[in-house]
Order: C-alpha cells, then sequence, then structure tokens
C-alpha cells in the first residue's frame, strides 16, 4: 500500500534492465548439490543411531559410556553430529533465501549459522567428551 | 517478498449480484474478481447467474456471454478460444488455467474466477505481465549459431534430436505456471519462474544451438535457478500438460555435470 509521508519513487528503469539485474551470481550449485548429499550421507547415519539407541535403551551408565568410547561408535556419532547440523544450516539458509528480504537478509542468515554451529559444536564436543572420559576411566579401572 | 495478508487497498469486497433471466432452467453462479483503476476503490467480486443452457461448454463461453449480453465492463483477455495462444489463463476455481480449455461441468458449485495470482492487476482478468515477458526476454529465447546454416537448406536434426524438445515446444508462454509457483510469488523479481525455464531449457536442450554453456553460466545463480524448491504446483497446473518442474530439473543436473 502506499505511505502517503513517503514519497512516491517512480521507477523508469526498463523491464528488461530489471529482469537481467546484477546477471547471475555464479553460485547455486555447491548448496544445492551439498544439501543433497548430505541429506543422502545422513539416511544410514540415522538408521545407524536409531538402532543404536534401541540397543542401548535401558543400558547402565558405564555401558553407555563404554559404548561412546568406542572410536567406530565415535567416528560415526560425530559423522552425524556434524553431517545433521550442517544439512540445518543449508536448509534453514533456503528459507530464510525465501522468506526474509532486504537488508535483513544478511544478518538472518549470520545469526542462524552461527547459532547452528554453536549446537553443533556443543553436539561434537559431548561426543568428543563421552569419548574421551570413558577411555581414561577405564584406564583407572584397569590401573 | 512474502506477503501473508494483503494490502488495505486489495482486500476484496463484496460486489453486485446480476440475477439471471427469469424461466432460466440451468442457472450456475459465476463468481468474478472486479477492480478498474479507474476509480479509488477496492477489488469486488461480482456474481453472476448464468443460464448454462445459452452458453457454450466452456468457462470462456461465460465469459464471453457476460461481456455481449450482460455486463459489458467485464475485461478479460482472449484470442484463439482453443487453447494456442496463451492469453485466456486465469485462475479459475483454485486453478491456474486456460479458460477456453476449462468445461464448467468440470467444476462443482459456484465458478469462482480470479486473475493469475500474485501479479499486478490491469483491470479485472488482466494481470500485467511485463516483467514475465522481460524475464523470457533476458534468457535470449532463440537459435544462437556460430555455424553458418547450409546455404541450399534449412539446419537439420536428427529424429533423436528433434525428440529432446518434444513436451517444450508446445509451452505457450500463458505463465499459469509461474504464477502459481510459491517461489516465485516470493522472489519473483529474481527467480526466472518455471515457465522462462522451460524455455530456456528448451534451447540449452537443441541440438542446433550452439551457446548451452553461456546459457547454463547466465542461469547459474542462487535465485535465478536455484530458487525453483521442486513444489511440482507449476507441473500440476499446466493446461497444456508440459512439465516445467523436470525442464528445471534437467537445468540443474547440467550446471552439476559441467562442474566435474
Ligand atoms: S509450461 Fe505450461 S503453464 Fe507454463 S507457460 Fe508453458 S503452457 Fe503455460
Ligand atoms: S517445481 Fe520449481 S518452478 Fe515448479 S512450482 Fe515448484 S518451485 Fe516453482
Ligand atoms: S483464448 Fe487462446 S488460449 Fe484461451
Amino acid at each position: 500500500m502506499s505511505n502517503p509521508k513517503k514519497p512516491h519513487v517512480t521507477v523508469m528503469r526498463s523491464q528488461l534492465s530489471r529482469a537481467r539485474g546484477l546477471g547471475s551470481g555464479q553460485a547455486g550449485v555447491g548448496h544445492w548439490w551439498a544439501e543433497r548429499a548430505s541429506a543422502v550421507a545422513l539416511v544410514p547415519l540415522s538408521g545407524w543411531f536409531v538402532i543404536q539407541v534401541f540397543r542401548l535403551a535401558g543400558a547402565s551408565q558405564p555401558e553407555v559410556a563404554k559404548w561412546g568410547a568406542r572410536p567406530f561408535n565415535t567416528t560415526m556419532m560425530l559423522s552425524l553430529v556434524i553431517l545433521t547440523f550442517y544439512h540445518t544450516q543449508l536448509g534453514l539458509q533456503v528459507i530464510i533465501d525465501d522468506y526474509v528480504h532486504g537488508k535483513a537478509h544478511l544478518p538472518a542468515g549470520l545469526l542462524m549459522k552461527g547459532i547452528v554451529f554453536l549446537l553443533g559444536l556443543f553436539g561434537a564436543v559431548s561426543v568428543l567428551k563421552l569419548a574421551l572420559a570413558g577411555s581414561s576411566r577405564s584406564t583407572i579401572a584397569a590401573r | 517478498m512474502v506477503e501473508f495478508r494483503l494490502p488495505k487497498n486489495s482486500t476484496v469486497g463484496k460486489g453486485r449480484i446480476f440475477t439471471a433471466a427469469p424461466g432460466a432452467s440451468n442457472v450456475k453462479n459465476f463468481r468474478i474478481y472486479r477492480w478498474s483503476p479507474d476509480d479509488d476503490s477496492n477489488p469486488v467480486v461480482d456474481t453472476y447467474e448464468i443460464d448454462l443452457d445459452k452458453i457454450g461448454p466452456m468457462v470462456l463461453d461465460a465469459l464471453i456471454h457476460i461481456k455481449n449480453d450482460v455486463d459489458s465492463t467485464l475485461t478479460f483477455r482472449r484470442s484463439c478460444r482453443e487453447g494456442i495462444c496463451g492469453s485466456c489463463a486465469m485462475n479459475i476455481a483454485g486453478e491456474n488455467t486456460l479458460a477456453c480449455l476449462k468445461p464448467i461441468r468440470d467444476i462443482e458449485g459456484d465458478v469462482a474466477i480470479y486473475p493469475l495470482p500474485h501479479m499486478p492487476v490491469i483491470k479485472d482478468l488482466v494481470p500485467d505481465l511485463d516483467g514475465a515477458y522481460a524475464q523470457l526476454r533476458s534468457i535470449d529465447p532463440w537459435l544462437k549459431s556460430d555455424t553458418a546454416p547450409p546455404p541450399d537448406s534449412e539446419r537439420r536434426q536428427s529424429i533423436e534430436e528433434r525428440a529432446e524438445l518434444d513436451g517444450m515446444w508446445e509451452c505457450i508462454l500463458c505463465f499459469c505456471c509461474s504464477t502459481s509457483c510459491p517461489s516465485y510469488w516470493w522472489n519473483g523479481d529474481r527467480y526466472l519462474g518455471p515457465a522462462t525455464l522451460l524455455a530456456a531449457y528448451r534451447w540449452i536442450a537443441d541440438s542446433r544451438d550452439e551457446h548451452a554453456g553461456d546459457r547454463l553460466d547466465a542461469l547459474e545463480d542462487p535465485l535465478k535457478l536455484y530458487a525453483c524448491r521442486t513444489i511440482m504446483n507449476c507441473t500440476q497446473t499446466c493446461p497444456k500438460g508440459l512439465n516445467p518442474a523436470k525442464a528445471i530439473g534437467r537445468i540443474k543436473e547440467l550446471q552439476l555435470e559441467r562442474k566435474a
């Protein structure tokens, strides 16, 4: 709706000039492909994780700690955490591109990426803590 | 830009009711969006009671009947009345389609008719498509070849090469698809939309064209091409049964292919 207080901006730029805009950004393929590749990688990782959750249901704390200290499990868990948050960030960026326009676009993307990064890092540190703490505890126990 | 609510001057009010002649036996209501730039009022929906026994089978027949016999101020575009010019594209019963190809009997209850969604309205059912046409123009929708054509004949294609263009040459540029696409609604200033991308792929796929690389360069953009989120509204609504979403998918595949 026109705002009577704001001067009306007359746009005489041609439609073709507006359609061509600033030309092509020469980007988009990487994002598009990374979204798909990470989604495909997450299918087996998530399946594996669900199976492990069922296997560990009702397990005692030391049992879970021992599970978390196995290098294979740590590798799988780290892959899962990193890819999940990487994929989340790609997906949320798409939503921001669709729905946030103008000056808010860049800060919204940065804020989102910062939050997702911190959450992902928190997940990764937790996995590592379990991995390293588990091993130190078992060495203590062995002593 | 996303707008979840209509601006104040676009909220649609109740309009007039044009009752059918007494004795009409087979009456159906046509509820039609009306807006004129000539007065300062909001759009309204007028209701026309139409005797289906008096008119042809298509929605366009009803519109022409209204314009000729009921209310000559009703404004809409049409030309070929056989689904080939693309000018009668509008939103009928919630779906973008061609009025001349849409049988009235396929619609249950009242027939709601609006202009193509999310485009500026010039008057009534006539949308302003200048921006969409300029986007089409921006992809250079013509053959670009540096090799001179044979002096005594046209440029030739094999049967297989020609078959590559099936499902694309049939596009009549009605823009039903682009105006059904949420990505085009939100980002239509930069996203080219399915109609234009189908046209772009039509030339990329043409064996006689020698500028596929330039064409892909021009499309490689986060919004121009990649704002397509594969929602598939375009393919669902195309009144010619074409599949713009598939053409867009092919462009994305080619963008990837040339990176490796
Ligand atoms: S693809 Fe279909 S809906 Fe889109 S412009 Fe062409 S004919 Fe119209
Ligand atoms: S497939 Fe792409 S072009 Fe078609 S409606 Fe969806 S987002 Fe729009
Ligand atoms: S009048 Fe030409 S497509 Fe409907």
